[in-house]
């Protein structure tokens, strides 16, 4: 049994080298590996103000991948909604852009093992959102393109919508009051409320909707890109780096400390 | 990516349509708008006083001079630093439009927004049109008119308006088509129309071509439609010398 | 209102991670303006000579092809060529190239009609005497048509100069880091300040603009 899978995962990696060169072999070839991050969601990627380079958690995995290959690391910055066009167009190589794995996009995109795991969670001025039951009556703020905005309406059907481009723009509408809640992942509001000059205003109220596992994004069929990036994900879990990266920006020394509750390889 | 597979389900074409419906109703209101403050700002720039022109002037340029993507941002997200709490709250409230004839509903802010970002934007270009109008009606009419004794009033009334509004035509035509097309920049600002809902399309089902093909098809028919229409009507006002 | 947000992130405003990365904010501004400019007036000049100069078929056709760059929304058209072109096609053209193309494409198609406009203002009985003398059409186009045309298309060509400038702060959509962009990345850094931010922005575009349209004119006035 164990052969017959083998053969016929080298007989479809065959295959798909025969159709189509190998996306790992150009990225050597190339030796650039494009990478698609976020540009303003601290601490997964955003724009450092000294630096003025994007940095972040998903770009230290961005990072890793590249000195693994060898090859020179190119940052492309992305908002949530261009996540898979720019994969299934061919612009980027790689998303690392706290990106849902879900079954849908499954079908457009190849998807890592996950290395990280959040909740979609809510933000609101303190005290309107108390209990899920009141977000079917508000207007809230959500990402073009995310899957925040897909289980709320399928979970809420009677709250309002408001999509907009970027994270931060739905919180601004929310400081404007346009909006009474913002949702998206529970670690990515941490960090845009401890990075906010008036947070002591707003509130995360602790239940999620959903449980999300992140991957990182690769494009549909390039089997060993996908290996490839699996079997890293899984040696700087082995060696200690995955949590040192993870400590750089949840550690206890941060703005934003979290406690570490997956590990890559636990799902 | 597929490049088109299956036809979208019915429940997205609607999405689209819907979306297609705030496209027009906000270019049609805010041409309307732009029209009636163009015009007010054209008299305002070819004043005689320079307290009323300069300021006109000023305006003009303003707006005309900056994209309309960053002066959407600034009302949407920047204006509300000035204005008070209490406005912003009203702003916020749904009220009971006091006039309500459809059963209308108070439109979030982005509406409000998006719909003020497009007028005060559009206004600028069709006052210039406006005015190149007025600057199409040959000086010696004028002359005449006055050497006839009739008054500043009567000679703006009877002799440059009617003639400048028909010069002004066909360009201001190809202004509504700007301000159909510039709807599109509202979604920045969370504001539900055409292209929004196409992303939105694009989002929930991955077919990425026939969102955009869709909407990209109805701008089309919809530019093609006025253009078509502002043909016909001149076509007719030269056979037949109906007024426009 | 405190602008200290504009004086602490104002090398990011006008060069962007440059010299440390790649080029971006005004600077990349201008770059693309200045490009689609030229582009978009070779465009506008060819196709509307060609307008000028074709009967039938030929001039249905390019009307059509006008047509369609005159109708399409600017942000469609930088989706399709940036997102579906390269599946359709197979080519895969940069960020910054995508703005530049969609931009002189419109912008061109624009101009082809102010050009055409601009010719046919012009009386039959130039074209009827240049013939007269023996020259071919072309020759009365160069040495005729043109340089009589050319002053009563140049506000036609100020103005379309003005809009792309603007239109470049489209590329924000496709994350092309010009002015806009960085813009809008300063502010959701920021969080507080997008009053002070867009303001400023809007006043570079507005400079921009002014200088343009102020320089062309005097230009022009010069060499009538």
């Amino acid at each position: 049994m164990k052969k017959l899978r083998i053969a016929s995962l080298l007989t479809l990696a065959l295959l798909s080298t025969l159709a189509h060169a190998d996306r790992l072999d150009d990225i050597k070839k190339a030796g650039v590996l494009r990478v698609a991050a976020f540009d303003s969601n601290p601490p997964f990627g955003f724009v450092d103000a000294q630096s003025k380079q994007i940095t972040g958690l998903d770009v230290d995995y961005a990072k890793e991948l590249a000195a693994k290959l060898k090859v020179k690391l190119e940052l492309v910055p992305t908002n949530p909604a261009n996540r898979i066009p720019l994969l299934t167009a061919n612009k980027v190589d790689i998303v690392l852009a706290n990106f849902t794995i879900t079954e849908e996009r499954a079908k457009q995109v190849n998807f890592s093992i996950p290395y990280f795991a959040s909740g979609q969670q809510f933000i609101a001025k303190k005290g309107t959102l108390t209990s899920p039951d009141q977000i079917g009556k508000l207007r809230i703020g959500v990402d073009k393109g995310t899957t925040n905005e897909i289980v709320l309406r399928e979970k809420f059907p009677t709250a309002t919508l408001v999509a907009y481009d970027d994270t931060p723009f739905a919180f601004t509408a929310l400081r404007n009051g346009n909006v009474q809640a913002v949702t998206q992942d529970g670690p990515k509001l941490i960090a845009l409320l401890a990075n906010a000059p008036d947070k002591d205003k707003y509130e995360i109220p602790p239940f999620s909707v959903s449980d999300d596992l992140i991957g990182a994004g690769i494009a549909k069929g390039e089997t060993r890109l996908t290996e490839f990036v699996n079997q890293t994900l899984r040696e700087l879990e082995s060696s200690g780096k995955a949590q040192k990266i993870y400590d750089a920006w949840f550690g206890p020394a941060t703005k934003t400390p979290l406690k570490r509750i997956f590990k890559i390889g636990d799902k | 990516m597929t490049v088109f597979g299956e036809l979208l389900a019915p429940k997205y074409l609607v999405w689209l349509i819907q979306g297609f419906g705030v496209t027009v109703v906000l270019a049609a209101l805010a041409s309307l708008a732009a029209t009636a403050l163009g015009f007010v700002l054209c008299l305002g720039r070819l004043a005689r006083s320079r307290w009323l022109a300069w300021p006109v002037a000023g305006y003009l340029s303003l707006f005309r001079n900056t994209p309309l993507l960053i002066q959407l941002f600034f009302w949407y997200f920047g204006s509300t630093a000035l204005m008070s709490e209490g406005l912003l709250e009203w702003l916020n409230t749904p009220h009971q439009l006091d006039m309500v004839v459809f059963g209308i509903k108070w439109p979030p802010f982005e509406y409000l927004a998006g719909f003020v970002g497009l007028t005060l934007y559009t206004s600028a270009f069709i006052a210039e049109e406006f005015r190149a109008g007025v600057g199409g009606v040959p000086a010696g009419q004028v002359t005449a008119a006055a050497a006839l004794g009739m008054t500043r009033y009567q000679i703006w009334r009877h002799i440059v308006m009617p003639q400048a509004i028909r010069i002004a035509m066909p360009p201001l035509l190809g202004q509504y088509m700007n301000t159909l097309k510039n709807s599109s920049l509202t979604m920045a600002i969370g504001l539900a129309e055409l292209s929004y809902a196409s992303r939105q399309v694009e989002t929930e089902t991955f077919k990425t071509f026939q969102a955009f093909g869709i909407a990209t098809l109805l701008y089309i028919g919809s530019i093609v439609l006025i253009e078509t229409t502002g043909q016909w009507l001149q076509h007719r006002r030269k056979l037949i010398g109906a007024p426009l | 209102m405190d602008f200290t947000v504009i004086a602490n992130n104002f090398s990011y405003f006008m060069v962007g991670a440059w010299p440390n990365g790649p080029l971006g904010g005004a600077a990349l501004t201008v770059i693309l303006s200045v490009i689609s400019a030229i582009a978009a007036a070779v465009i506008g000049f060819i196709l509307g000579i060609a307008l000028a100069m074709t009967r039938g078929a030929w001039h249905t056709g390019l009307l059509l092809f006008l047509g369609f760059f005159r109708a399409i929304p600017v942000i469609m058209l930088i989706f399709w060529m940036y997102f579906l072109l390269p599946i359709l096609l197979d080519i895969n053209v940069p960020g910054t190239g995508t703005v530049v193309v969609a931009l002189s494409l419109i912008g061109g198609s624009y101009l082809a009609h102010s050009v055409h406009a601009g010719i046919r203002s012009l009386s039959v009985g130039q074209w009827q005497a240049g013939a007269a003398l023996g020259l071919t059409r072309r020759q009365v186009l160069w040495s005729i048509i043109l340089p009589q045309a050319l002053p009563i298309m140049v506000p036609s060509f100020i103005n379309q100069w003005v809009s792309l400038i603007k239109d470049t702060s489209l590329a924000y959509v496709i994350g092309v880091g010009e002015l806009s962009f960085v813009a809008t990345q300063v502010s959701n850094r920021e969080m507080v300040f997008p009053t002070e931010i867009f303001l400023f922005v809007a006043l570079l575009y507005f400079a921009f603009c002014s200088l343009l349209e102020f320089g062309a004119n005097r230009l022009a006035l010069r060499y009538r």
